[in-house]
């Protein structure tokens, strides 16, 4: 069983304080997500995000269940900004404790690459700034 | 003897659609009279005849869905165009 904290806010993601859960975590690796101005050609003042909140905690927390199962991690911790975020703040944040580096590096990247190709919540870029 | 018509119950989900989805319907929210053997399909051919929903996923309940699979008693039936989250 791995420890879950999953949020979605609207607020500017504020980067919790780190608690262990026991004595054996080596590792902890942490991932932000920021906006930045350029996507593609266009250049951004901000994204705007939404989200199928039920559907995307159930399927966010299946994700980093099975990702427990591969990678053996204590605990995660997943932040989603939603609603408009401007460029140069934290839309994501995930943080991974675990015993060793390994699987906490391989939990972080596959749960990142697991929630943009499942997890319904979508971005909409912005007008381009005048 | 008359042999008992099996009734096919009906429900009313209510379609959710999401970003270019909502963009294409022009609504969020709306919800359907269907019948438990319909599909997302068939269900979003008679709400929109002229919906595009290439490249798009359906959700049943929070659960990913085939397009032309029944619904059966759906409370909630999402359309989810590629997601981008991150």
């Amino acid at each position: 069983m791995i420890a879950k904290e999953i949020i979605f806010t609207t607020a500017p993601i504020v980067i919790p304080s780190l608690t262990l859960p026991s004595r054996e975590i080596g590792a902890c690796v942490e991932f932000q997500g920021l906006v930045r101005e350029i996507e593609g050609n266009t250049a951004l003042t901000g994204l705007h995000y939404e989200a199928h909140l039920p559907m995307a905690t159930r399927h966010l927390e299946r994700i980093l269940d099975k990702l427990h199962t591969a990678h053996g991690c204590s605990a995660v911790t997943f932040i989603h900004r939603l609603g408009w975020v401007p460029i140069g703040e934290a839309s994501l944040f995930l943080r991974v404790l675990a015993a060793h580096r390994g699987p906490a590096l391989c939990f972080c990247a596959d749960a990142i690459d697991r929630m943009k190709a499942d997890v319904p919540i979508w971005k909409k870029i912005a007008a381009p700034s005048k | 003897m008359r042999r008992a018509r099996k009734q096919i119950p009906s429900s009313q989900p209510a379609i959710l659609a999401f970003a270019q989805a909502q963009d294409q319907l022009g609504f969020r929210e709306r919800v359907v009279d269907c019948a438990a053997g319909d599909s997302p399909r068939t269900i979003l051919a008679n709400v929109a005849p002229g919906f595009d929903g290439a490249g798009m996923r359906v959700a049943v309940d929070h659960e990913y869905h085939d397009w032309d699979a029944p619904v059966g008693e759906a409370v909630e039936l999402a359309l989810i165009p590629p997601v981008s989250g991150g």
